[in-house]
């Protein structure tokens, strides 16, 4: 394994939230190699959405750093850039724009980079027929299941063609049959393109399609191993 | 979909609210292009009066700011039509009479002498003009004459005395139109200001360089004297600057302003509670922009957007009320020919630019509120 090969280290990765009495994440090292596949597991409180987040620059850490393609996150300039063109993102409740319609959804973080209406519509159209939501691509979010829902994040979060896609507890909110929808749907990704997918979940079902689960407790990194089903 | 299209359902999103802060800032900018557009129709209108009858320059006594207490000595109107340049010269008596039977206050009543070049272009309607030796004879504008139902040799009674009417007479201008012309002895007499006259209206020689020649005679009124060497005390000024000097006009100008500037307030103070509501309900949705990637900058387009959208689409809104409005007052009696039915198209630009003005200041802080966010905290916003 080398350096080229790393798509996240962090080294000694720590947040304190500002009032200093949670530390959230303490001297976290952790590697992400580009294409894996990995849950990260926890108890509430352990420190795992608060990894995902300093993995994807949504917040700075204490001290240590986050290299992403051996770059430190913390001399990079733009890192709204950064997030908009390598990473996607899916959360627990989705976070749908609840005026726009699902294609229109997927179109709003293709405005960051600069292309088109027509392409962005049909690029909108292209992720829709991926996840399968073709049908309901005039409908909004209310008018959606919430599998359907997190069909349609997971669109968006693919809209820039990110490179690594990280998720919140993506089957929090679902129940076993879309869930199970959506797992697969992260395993094609993962398999036909090659994508890396980082997985923060509480559930061992979910964890156990990964090629390998991070578990964290205290905001400590306990065990880095490979997932034995997929091992 | 296109950026613009964000906007718009954004704003559709609390539709009632959004008609309401639009509605606030019509009322707001409606009242500015009213206002405005009254203040600008009373001076194009007097601004008319003057070049309708080639007026040049309108000599005043010097150190008066206003017209009406202006009192010159009727016989310095020969001093000033014997300098080079000046083709002809009319001394001029003006006031504000009321007609209480019609119900009609504010009218200017003008003296002029039977003989003035002013007469030269004021077409008749009916009757004739001024002769010399007329006494007690009034020509009546068309407003004023529909108004009080006169008509050329009926009587009319003003300030207790009986004039006949000898004319009816359509100026192109309507603040002239709802006004009357008596010979100028007739009333000096009226008001008691024998041998005096307001002001005199200069019409300087044609020639090439009008505007200089203008600018010369001004000077030479402005350095007359008398026999005894005393300069005479004189202000003479072109017919533009006249006018934008006229202190009713600025009063008119500044009550306008002062009024527009507190409904602006109003409307800003509307559009800045709005925004910052819509932000703080949208706080989470804000922190979902800003962690796929859209940067501050758009976040503030986007809030901006929105603020100057619905202050377009009140200043929209506010210009048709406006427009409507003050057609609607030109048609009153009590107040017809002393305000334009037509409103300024540069009235109509002003009242934009103040509504993008209010678009900004109301909506800049709530922009950029909403763009400095942390994603994170933003998300974990309930």
């Amino acid at each position: 394994m080398s350096d080229a090969d790393a798509l996240f280290r962090t080294v000694n990765l720590t947040k304190v939230y500002s009032d200093g009495s949670v530390n959230a994440l303490v001297d976290a090292n952790v590697l992400i190699l580009q294409g894996q596949y990995v849950a990260v597991m926890g108890p509430s409180g352990s420190g795992k959405s608060t990894l995902l987040n300093l993995l994807g620059a949504l917040d700075r850490p204490t001290s240590g750093e986050v290299f992403f393609q051996c770059q430190p996150l913390s001399a990079m300039r733009d890192l709204d850039h950064f997030r908009a063109r390598q990473l996607g993102f899916v959360f627990q409740s989705f976070y749908l724009l609840p005026t726009l319609t699902a294609a229109e959804n997927v179109q709003i973080p293709m405005f960051e980079i600069g292309c088109r209406a027509a392409q962005r519509a049909r690029r909108a159209a292209e992720l829709l027929e991926l996840v399968g939501m073709s049908h309901r691509a005039g409908h909004l979010p209310r008018q959606l299941s919430v599998g359907e829902r997190q069909r349609v994040a997971i669109a968006r979060a693919l809209a820039n063609r990110p490179i690594v896609l990280l998720a919140d507890e993506p089957t929090g909110n679902l129940d076993s049959h879309n869930a199970a929808q959506v797992l697969e749907l992260f395993e094609r990704l993962h398999q036909q393109q090659q994508m890396t997918v980082v997985v923060v979940t509480h559930s061992a079902e979910v964890a156990s399609r990964a090629q390998r689960i991070i578990r964290l407790r205290d905001g400590r990194v306990i065990d880095d191993a490979p997932s034995f089903s997929t091992c | 979909m296109h950026f613009g299209t964000l906007i718009v359902k954004n704003l559709l999103r609390r539709p009632v609210r959004s008609l309401l802060t639009a509605t606030g800032v019509a009322l707001a900018v409606g009242a500015v292009v009213a206002l405005l557009g009254v203040a600008r129709g009373f001076e194009d209108s007097l601004l008319q009066v003057l070049q309708v009858h080639d007026v040049d320059i309108v000599v005043t006594r010097a150190g008066k700011t206003d017209r009406m207490t202006s009192v010159l000595d009727e016989r310095w109107g020969q001093l000033l039509a014997g300098l080079p340049g000046v083709e002809a010269v009319t001394g001029a008596l003006m006031d504000v009479v009321d007609f209480r039977d019609a119900n009609l206050i504010g009218v200017f009543i003008q003296g002029w002498p039977s003989d003035s070049f002013l007469f030269d272009q004021l077409p008749l309607r009916s009757g004739r003009r001024l002769h010399p030796g007329d006494r007690q004879c009034v020509l009546l504008g068309a407003k004023l004459a529909e108004i009080l139902q006169k008509t050329a040799g009926d009587t009319v009674q003003i300030e207790m005395h009986p004039f006949r009417v000898v004319g009816v007479y359509e100026s192109y201008s309507l603040y002239e139109n709802r006004s009357a012309i008596m010979p100028l002895e007739d009333f000096q007499r009226l008001m008691d200001r024998q041998g005096q006259v307001m002001a005199f209206h200069v019409k300087v020689s044609p020639g090439p360089e009008k505007a200089a020649a203008v600018e010369t005679v001004c000077r030479q009124i402005e350095n007359l004297s008398d026999q005894q060497g005393r300069r005479l005390p004189l202000e003479a000024r072109p017919a533009y600057d006249y006018v934008k000097s006229t202190l009713q006009i600025r009063q008119v100008q500044a009550m306008a302003w002062v009024t527009s500037v507190i409904a602006l307030v109003i409307g800003a103070v509307g559009m800045l509670n709005t925004m910052i509501m819509s932000v703080f309900e949208r706080t989470h949705e804000i922190g979902i922009l800003r962690a796929i990637g859209w940067r501050k900058g758009r976040i503030v387009r986007m809030i901006l957007g929105e603020s100057l959208l619905l202050c377009l689409a009140g200043a929209t809104l506010g210009t048709l009320a406006a427009v409507a409005g003050v057609y609607w007052l030109s048609g009153l009696p009590v107040v017809a020919g002393l305000v334009q039915g037509k409103i300024s198209p540069v009235v109509i630009g002003q009242g934009y630019a103040i509504a993008v003005l209010v678009g900004l200041a109301g909506g800049l802080y709530p922009a950029c509120r909403g763009a400095r966010l942390s994603p994170t905290e933003a998300i974990r916003h309930e």
